[in-house]
């Protein structure tokens, strides 16, 4: 009764510093919720008002709600961080004050012990100690059971003997790339192994042939890919939304050797994403490096099909974002495969540039790409003894180090969707900004050079899809309706400017001093790739044309909409 | 005062085989201790990140246990190029080559850009408001020289046991470095 | 356009071209002619002197030797308390709980198996020294020195008595996990104990907010149950207990010889008090004898099961290693790809992974084989430890007085003024063969 006052002080102060922490600590809580998108960084409000202004570049007041709005949150960050500061604190005191005045306030309330009488003690004894055991036993199972229950939630996708060593599944055949030789040089140019040949400047090693047909056969599936040829046999790809195939033809009489299916890609989904009629899935050029042909679909599936047409590998690299449909082409250096992925209408969807091992599929390297879609294939070069990979898409010019994919140089030249592909040709790389200009620029240079690497440029009826060629210290352009025009590689002057009437979309060929050009109703047009405008002859050919030319072994191979045509001189068989 | 004296004979026998177990976990410890001497350093361990494997993720910034990350961004001076369009500075495509905070990429404004003599800026990094966000650092590595780098800050690193930015880290670029050479600092580009 | 290159000899020297231009910077580095302005060296502030380090065990030993002679010596709650309240202030709040004998084990676990890393010196001390103390005067660093178990004891408030099944129940998930932390340790996975550490953050005043809710959760227990954590969580609690248990000193409530008078039995907030074993009814001695037969039989049976558990868990514990997880996740991405948003930490580490798969699953092959056998190792402590317990709870302790339980005992010395005897050697009653003062 002495200590009733200041007991009941006691449990008042406790109460009161009780009630103050959990105050503190709820209002630390909201804050944090609430602060939850106003972190400067986090803000999705503040991202969309940069993202508008990238739109707007000169939107006054915008600039001005962006920096208001910037420095509101930046000072609301700052605000929390000495909240929770001082609310640490003052949690810790009211602890302080809870604890010491609660346990006094107990202390002070404590009755002293009254022991019972214990009749049974020893049966007592025995029933504590059979019921903790039946407890422990209990324990025994609960913890079983919850590494149960986590073993089964957890289920893991490594084997369950891993050998140290073990091959990353799905990919064999590692070994074998290390023994395998890699293809020389000179088979590579002997050869039309990817897109516009070698190194993609559509230059045919041989100098004469003759457009005579030698033999044609019918291609099984539709597609806009260009043939590609290896050691006398020629590859196309071809396929619809139900079906995609690799075809194989002999080139001597059009035979076709064997045809295998693109299916059950891991990850590839059983309905294959939808891609405008007019690109088709088959739209990218396969490409060979003499031991297996790898052939890329609009649905995203990658495969590697060996020269017996037995499947390889496969990789399903999709969903891909193209409002035009995939039609990038590959491209192949020694016995590695390079895809440029890029995806969406902005810059930041997700495009890639990646590089393949040839014999296994496996990912040597993959890049990231600040540019929305493209539709232009990259070349391979090698200037000043450096081998870049030189990639096209709106607005970069990326040129890559082909061995571990860092980025060399980029220049922001190009201004629309990019079809046309690059040459290089003298030291130069020759591009087109679709409908704006051809640009001449030197690939050896490093960081940002847009300013310091243009060597010349040249405007006017510029083509928007066919892609240039060089040949000879000169370059031609072809635009779709067909304005062709010739320029000196090395100060772009212009040597003559025609127009001859053909329709086209295929990318032209050189053969010897004839320029090539076939148009899209199977109209046939050689001119001479010289300094002097002439027209050699024209022919047509019994079908329509999307894909470009392929030249090997004394021969044109063209792939039409029915058929795969060889061309060769008169009387040859 | 003595503790209480043990007494009969059961108790003893257990009093046996209290001193058998004792002596034996001394001479556990004692082995443990032994094998782990020629191991053991006098030094302590302090984290620290190492700029060659950061990725540049962001973790940093979010996963000290403190308040204010100890991560910040350290400038190595000497490999900057100290460019007008510092892409660790300026967001992408700024609208003009100014302090704005519409142009900058660092959310608290911690970097303070100052003019030396055409063409040259110098960047410093005001270690009180970074937050280790390595969006500077990312801009800078990837088009720039990549003079920009996050570091552990050991005065106010409480160098935890278990690290958790070492825990979540994706290029597991965190490691323990002897307390007496606690930087791993760039001295070249790559 | 046509060059005579070698494919294979020229990749050779493009790579070193390669790696050397990688090293070069893109900006060549600036010449100051103008203002011949000095380029500045990064700061680089110390990380905290090694003298302190060594200073911090000194006060640890100190406060290891003050707690002893405490309780045996002074026999003083009142001492302890202000230990304690010292403790909490220097080791929790000032070195903010961290390093702590709770995680070394971890350490010391860690540095037999992987030999990149030296255990500090400090760091042995502040794990082999509590328990010594414990081999000699028991759990006097729970008592006296633990900042975590000064912070539970200075939040009871009204003690709350665990029923004695579920406290010997529960008395098994400090080994549990003990097992887990040393096997995450032994496999340089992490340090989990310090990971679920619930005290820390508040003596850091920061952390997740899982945690945090855990470590209020403790705390507001903690006020009716005695010191939760200790007796239910702490790992290295239960190291102490095991040692305890050969202790050369006991906790006694008694200074001198036991009345029997019981006035002790509530006196302990953290159930260690325990009462004489009564005398064994001769008919139930055969029942017992066969009962502990039984149990000791069971023994080995609960460590081969719990062996065998273990090796089961096996793949799903090593999930927690960072290394195989990232071999989990890019095993993952091959079957059935998921896109992660660009420059994302999952997408970085996919992308890293993708540079040398080779490695990823090798590292995580070895990774897997350790954990195998630690996980064995783990379920067969399991085992151990729940037939030790129950062993235990089939004998009967040859208990005379009424003490504290050698091993759950944490000498708070609070059951000290409770014994009459001891009320009478402080003073506070007559002896009672002397004539009460009037």
């Amino acid at each position: 009764m002495k200590n009733f006052p200041p007991q009941r002080a006691l449990w008042l102060t406790a109460w009161i510093a009780g009630l103050f922490c959990a105050l503190v600590c709820a209002v630390m809580v909201v804050e944090h919720f609430a602060a939850a998108t106003e972190d400067p960084w986090k803000s999705p409000q503040l991202l969309a008002l940069k993202e508008k202004l990238a739109a707007e570049p000169n939107n006054q007041p915008l600039e001005k709600e962006i920096r208001r709005l910037d420095l509101q949150f930046r000072q609301k960050f700052r605000r929390r961080l000495a909240l929770d500061r001082t609310g640490a604190w003052l949690l810790l005191g009211g602890a302080l004050a809870l604890a010491l005045a609660a346990g006094k306030a107990a202390a002070l309330g404590e009755t002293p012990p009254l022991p019972q009488p214990k009749s049974d003690a020893g049966e007592q004894f025995l029933k504590q100690a059979a019921r903790a055991r039946g407890s422990v036993a209990a324990l025994a199972v609960v913890v079983a059971g919850s590494l149960a229950v986590i073993v089964l939630v957890n289920t893991s996708v490594l084997p369950a003997n891993m050998a140290g060593g073990q091959k990353p599944a799905g990919e064999n055949g590692a070994e074998a790339a290390a023994v395998e030789t890699a293809p020389t040089l000179s088979e590579f140019q002997a050869n039309w192994p990817r897109f516009r040949g070698w190194d993609g400047g559509g230059v045919a090693a041989q100098t004469n042939c003759g457009t005579n047909v030698v033999w044609s056969s019918p291609i099984p599936a539709p597609g806009h890919s260009s043939p590609v040829v290896w050691d006398g046999r020629v590859f196309i790809s071809g396929g619809t939304a139900a079906k995609r195939e690799v075809f194989c033809y002999s080139a001597t009489n059009g035979a076709l050797l064997w045809q295998r299916a693109v299916e059950n890609v891991p990850g590839s989904p059983a309905k294959a994403q939808a891609v405008p009629e007019d690109t088709t899935y088959a739209a990218s050029t396969p490409a060979t490096d003499g031991r297996r042909v790898y052939a890329i679909f609009g649905n995203g599936d990658l495969a590697a099909i060996n020269l017996d047409g037995s499947v390889a590998w496969t990789k399903f690299l999709g969903p891909m974002k193209n409002v035009y449909g995939y039609a990038t082409s590959l491209a192949v250096w020694g016995t590695n495969l390079f895809v440029q992925l890029d995806q969406g209408d902005t810059p930041a969807e997700g495009s890639r540039l990646i590089s393949l091992q040839g014999a296994s599929g496996r990912i040597l390297w993959e890049r990231s790409r600040p540019v929305p879609a493209s539709w232009a294939t990259p070349i391979v070069a090698e200037p000043a003894g450096k081998t870049q990979i030189i990639t096209l898409a709106n607005p970069w010019v990326i040129g890559y180090a082909a061995a571990g994919g860092e980025e060399l140089w980029r220049a922001q030249l190009l201004e629309s969707e990019v079809v046309p592909s690059p040459v290089f040709a003298d030291g130069l790389v020759f591009l087109l900004s679709p409908g704006a200009r051809l640009i001449a620029l030197r690939p050896d240079g490093a960081g940002d050079v847009t300013t310091t690497r243009v060597a010349w440029t040249a405007e006017g009826d510029i083509p928007d899809i066919v892609s240039p060629i060089s040949h000879d210290g000169l370059v031609f352009t072809v635009t779709g309706g067909g304005i062709v025009k010739c320029f000196g590689t090395a100060d772009g002057k212009k040597f003559w400017d025609k127009f001859v009437d053909v329709d086209v979309d295929a990318s032209p060929g050189i053969v010897g001093d004839r320029l090539i050009i076939v148009g899209k109703s199977g109209l046939l047009v050689m001119l001479r790739a010289g300094r002097e405008f002439q027209e050699i002859g024209r022919c047509q050919l019994p079908d329509k044309f999307e894909a470009s030319p392929a030249f090997a072994g004394g021969y044109i191979f063209l792939r039409g909409a029915t058929n795969l045509y060889c061309l060769g001189p008169n009387g040859a068989k | 005062m003595e503790p209480a004296p043990q007494s009969s004979a059961p108790v003893s026998r257990r009093q046996f085989l209290r001193n058998g177990a004792r002596l034996l976990t001394m001479t556990g410890l004692g082995v443990a201790a032994g094998a782990l001497a020629t191991r053991s350093t006098a030094a302590a361990w302090v984290w620290q990140i190492d700029p060659a494997k950061c990725l540049h993720c962001g973790n940093c910034a979010t996963r000290c246990v403190l308040e204010q990350s100890a991560v910040k961004c350290v400038h190595a001076y000497s490999v900057c190029g100290y460019c007008q369009l510092c892409t660790g500075f300026f967001a992408p495509e700024p609208n003009e080559l100014t302090t704005a905070a519409e142009n900058q990429l660092c959310p608290t404004a911690a970097i303070k850009r100052s003019y030396v003599e055409d063409p040259y800026y110098e960047y410093k990094i005001d270690e009180n408001l970074c937050i280790g966000c390595a969006k500077c650092v990312e801009g800078c590595n990837r088009f720039g020289n990549g003079s920009l780098f996050l570091q552990i800050r050991h005065d106010r690193c409480l160098n935890c046991n278990e690290c958790a930015i070492a825990r979540a880290c994706p290029g597991e670029a965190v490691r323990r470095v002897p307390a007496d050479r606690p930087y791993l600092l760039k001295t070249t580009s790559r | 356009m046509l060059r005579r290159l070698k494919f294979i000899g020229a990749l050779g020297a493009l790579l070193l071209l390669a790696f050397l231009a990688s090293a070069e910077p893109r900006f060549p580095p600036p010449d100051f002619v103008d203002t011949n302005h000095l380029i500045p060296s990064p700061a680089t502030p110390a990380a905290r002197q090694l003298w302190l380090q060594y200073a911090d065990t000194g006060v640890f030993l100190a406060a290891l030797g003050t707690a002893v002679w405490l309780i045996y010596q002074k026999r003083s709650r009142r001492g302890i308390f202000w230990l304690s309240l010292f403790s909490l202030a220097y080791f929790g709040f000032y070195r903010k709980g961290c390093i702590c004998p709770i995680g070394s084990p971890q350490n010391v676990v860690y540095g037999l198996f992987n030999p990149e890393y030296a255990v500090p010196v400090t760091v042995l001390i502040f794990c082999f020294a509590p328990i010594v103390t414990a081999l000699f005067a028991g759990r006097a660093f729970c008592a006296g020195v633990c900042p975590q178990g000064a912070l539970q004891d200075f939040m009871l408030i009204k003690p709350v008595k665990v029923p004695f099944w579920l406290e010997q129940a529960l008395g098994v998930v400090p080994y549990v996990f003990l097992g887990a932390g040393l096997i995450y340790a032994a496999t340089g996975t992490g340090f989990v104990v310090c990971r679920y550490d619930p005290f820390v953050p508040f003596f850091r005043l920061s952390g997740g907010t899982f945690i945090l809710t855990a470590g209020a959760l403790f705390l507001v227990a903690g006020m009716f149950v005695g010191r939760p954590y200790c007796r239910f969580l702490c790992p290295y609690g239960g190291l102490l207990r095991l040692a305890s248990l050969a202790a050369k000193w006991r906790v006694r409530v008694t200074p001198d010889t036991c009345t029997q008078c019981r006035l002790c039995e509530q006196s302990c907030p953290f159930g260690a008090m325990r009462e004489p074993a009564p005398a064994a009814h001769p008919g139930a001695l055969g029942a017992e004898r066969r009962r502990l037969g039984w149990m000791l039989a069971l023994l080995p049976v609960l460590v081969a099961a719990g062996a065998w558990a273990g090796g089961r868990f096996s793949p799903a514990a090593a999930q927690v290693n960072p290394a195989v997880a990232l071999a989990e996740r890019y095993t993952r991405q091959q079957k059935t790809p998921v896109q992660y948003g660009l420059m994302t930490p999952e997408a970085l580490s996919l992308e890293r992974a993708a540079d040398n798969p080779e490695a990823v699953l090798k590292a995580a092959a070895d990774l897997r084989h350790r954990f195998d056998l630690a996980c064995l190792l783990f379920g067969g402590w399991i085992g151990l430890v729940i037939g030790v317990k129950l062993v235990a709870l089939s004998v009967r302790p040859g208990r005379t007085d009424y003490e504290p339980d050698r091993g759950a005992c944490l000498s708070c010395a609070r059951c000290f003024t409770s014994c009459p005897n001891e009320r009478v050697r402080l003073g506070w009653m007559p002896a009672p063969d002397k004539p009460a003062a009037s």
